[in-house]
């Protein structure tokens, strides 16, 4: 055997996968854990071998860009192995994503946790922007957390590095919901500030506990974002009429954020909307965000072992939580709207219950 | 060494301010050395592999390998670095961009610090490095139309490589390139005081030729991408590379970097041009020779290698039929203990999609 095969054979066997947790079109994901010490860890197996192009661009761009991103809110790659036709990435695991926190109607949050959960989100995007990454698909489920309370930056499976001035990007990236007005009128040229329009997104989502700009279809999106935001003016933004894809859509007045966010401090309101600013160039940095005044002010962030989340069921359940969430990340799902797939598996995922109770107790 | 293959080994990346950007990459952290380790892992691995294709011969026919005069590892050296030239004359020929270029030249260097020509041809890796670094730095085009740009190639050809080509590198995909140095520099020397654009655009564009040279050589493994690029624009314009330099460091007398640079120079000046083609095509006749029979479709030992496998497969399908057939028998579907550590045993192989 070559020394690079018996390299990779060494690695997979430093590695068992215990049990299937979930199942995209491009990836398995497997609870396993590391033999040597027990560490819980997710396994995505992706499958390559039906790719006539080979390795596909998103499983490229997942492990190009978390083998060198290491921040505590950034979801850590802990071991890259093949076997066969399968390329195997070991992520650590986590319990749950905040689209489920968000969704569990039995838990409250305080203004402290959304400020813990913004202070992480800001964070660990921060480092991805200061290492030259766009996320291009933030949303709450791709927002994972682990069994601590840290909030971890995950799927990387859009991600790219900033272009170089003069080179086109795609505008068919990030969820609809959560995408920038500049994508959604064809945009092929823009910045980091693409992710933050979609941090705004899930900011203003912890306050209402549903999706803020819910658009139905594209076109919809920008109505639906002008109905809550105003349509903006050339002063607004100038040059946006100028964009590749600029239809109008109507004019919608401005209407105060304070009247749909009764309960949310000034300074809560004012980095919110500093997200939301339609001028990308205007908008506001990962970096300024975190030395924004709301961060400072009472009530501090809570703890992030103080944070709430889905109450443990009876049967050890995590399984079914953050991590199914990834077997659907791959090409065929990008930009679509959130929950379609995560809620497939969970209901799939249903009759497999008393396997996952049988294996537990048989430890 | 400090490369190392594993994530877990490498000493945890602090994530404070700090450390650079640059020493949290894993070209850093596994694909930095020094000279003399370089030379040792090259000779290394060239005796490694000469005595397994010993065996391999001497395992095909006894007595077979005597005759055979194996490549050094100089001489496996020289035929790599011939195909990272012909990198170059292939990415012109597609027009892709410098990025996919010095990528794919990386790669492929990096592929035989891990790899020997005699298992593996550059021929061939060259086509898969390439096509490689033409998905990670976001350039992708279908295999089809690469392949069929490529004089007797075919897509299987590009691909079947592909995951031998990936683990090798450690799948570490992300590379910094001192050509994107070079053109920080050359944006930076504009804002300096007193300095002519046009001569700051010649000394750019031959500074630009010296990068290239730089490929040819190992400087990419022992130095940073700012330090090559800088030795890189001192060879064009040494005035306008210490103006720089002492612009950067304006409280010191004397620009650290400028310790390294005559080094670096004398690298690109001593390696930096293509080998002689007529030494390396004698390499190549011997390499015809030397190859490992093991990797030749066809031959006989790679048939017996390939029966071999192929037997392990079929008695690990049989255990798992077995095991599951057991754990029918026992009315249980998720089978008692014993044959359920069978079945894991087996279970981290793919045969279950």
């Amino acid at each position: 055997m070559d020394a690079v095969e018996k390299a990779n054979a060494e690695r997979q066997r430093r590695w068992s996968k215990d049990q299937k947790i979930g199942e995209g079109t491009y990836a398995v994901v497997y609870r396993g854990r590391e033999l040597a010490t027990g560490r819980k860890v997710a396994i995505k197996k992706i499958k390559v071998g039906q790719f006539k192009d080979g390795l596909d661009m998103s499983a490229i761009r997942e492990v190009k860009f978390l083998r060198e991103l290491k921040h505590q809110n950034v979801i850590e790659l802990l071991d890259v192995f093949s076997s066969k036709k399968n390329l195997n990435l070991v992520l650590e695991f986590l319990d749950t994503d905040l689209e489920l926190v968000i969704k569990d109607r039995s838990l409250v949050f305080l203004p402290a946790d959304i400020k813990s959960w913004m202070a992480m989100t800001f964070r660990g995007l921060e480092f991805c922007h200061r290492n030259f990454i766009l996320h291009r698909d933030l949303k709450p489920n791709n927002l994972l957390i682990a069994s601590d309370g840290q909030l971890k930056i995950a799927d990387f499976g859009l991600a790219r590095d900033f272009a170089d001035p003069g080179y086109k990007m795609t505008c068919q990236v990030i969820t609809r919901w959560y995408r920038p007005p500049e994508l959604l009128w064809g945009c092929r040229y823009y910045s980091t500030a693409v992710d933050i329009w979609s941090v705004g997104c899930i900011f203003a989502e912890l306050m209402l506990r549903t999706p803020y700009l819910p658009g139905e279809t594209d076109m919809d999106q920008l109505k639906t974002i002008f109905r809550a935001l105003g349509t903006p003016t050339e002063t607004d933004w100038p040059g946006h009429t100028k964009l590749p894809d600029y239809v109008p859509v109507g004019q919608f007045p401005k209407t105060p954020l304070r009247e749909l966010f009764t309960a949310a401090s000034t300074d809560c309101l004012n980095l919110l909307s500093q997200c939301l600013i339609y001028d990308p160039k205007r908008r506001i940095s990962a970096k300024d965000a975190l030395s924004h005044p709301y961060f400072f002010a009472l009530p501090y962030p809570s703890h992030p072992s103080k944070l709430p989340k889905p109450a443990k069921k009876d049967v050890p359940l995590e399984e079914m939580d953050g991590n199914v969430e990834m077997a659907s990340s791959g090409p065929g799902v990008k930009a679509n709207p959130p929950n379609k797939l995560k809620r497939k598996h969970s209901s799939e995922d249903l009759s497999s219950r008393p396997v996952a109770r049988r294996l537990d107790f048989s430890k | 060494m400090t490369a190392t293959s594993t994530l877990e080994s490498q000493p945890v990346a602090s994530t404070s301010s700090q450390q650079s950007l640059y020493e949290a990459s894993t070209q850093y952290r596994h694909w930095r050395f020094s000279p003399k380790q370089l030379v040792d892992m090259r000779y290394a691995l060239n005796s490694d592999a000469v005595s397994a294709i010993r065996n391999a011969f001497e395992n095909d026919s006894p007595g077979s390998s005597a005759s055979v005069a194996f490549l050094s590892a100089q001489e496996e050296y020289l035929l790599v670095k011939l195909y990272v030239g012909k990198v170059s004359q292939l990415c012109a020929h597609f027009r892709f961009p410098e990025e996919v270029e010095a990528t794919a030249v990386t790669y492929l260097k990096r592929f035989y610090l891990k790899n020997t020509v005699m298992d593996w041809h550059p021929k061939n890796v060259m086509l898969t490095a390439l096509f490689l670094a033409t998905k990670t730095t976001n350039h992708p085009i279908s295999l089809e139309s690469y392949a069929s740009h490529i004089p007797k190639t075919a897509p299987s050809d590009v691909l079947d490589l592909e995951f031998l080509v990936a683990q090798s590198l450690g799948f570490d995909f992300a590379v910094w390139h001192p050509h994107r140095s070079l053109w920080g520099i050359w944006l930076d020397i504009q804002t300096l005081p007193d300095v002519s654009l046009g001569d700051l655009q010649t000394a750019y564009e031959a500074a630009t030729k010296h990068v290239r040279a730089a490929r040819l050589t190992d400087a990419e493994f022992i130095y940073t991408p700012s330090q090559i690029a800088l030795a890189c624009f001192s060879l064009a314009s040494p005035t306008l590379a210490s103006a720089w330099a002492r612009a950067k460091f304006p409280s010191l007398p004397h620009p650290p970097v400028a310790d390294v640079l005559g080094s670096i120079e004398a690298m690109i000046l001593r390696e930096g041009s293509p080998p002689d083609v007529e030494a390396v095509r004698e390499v190549d006749r011997r390499l015809r020779l030397c190859k490992n029979p093991e990797k030749i479709v066809g031959s006989n030992a790679y048939n017996k290698k390939l029966q071999e496998k192929e037997k392990k497969a079929e008695e690990k399908r049989i255990r798992k039929a077995e095991a599951a057939r057991i754990a029918m028998e026992e009315g249980d579907p998720f089978g008692n203990e014993l044959a359920k550590k069978a079945v894991e045993e087996l279970d981290d192989d793919d045969d279950d999609d």
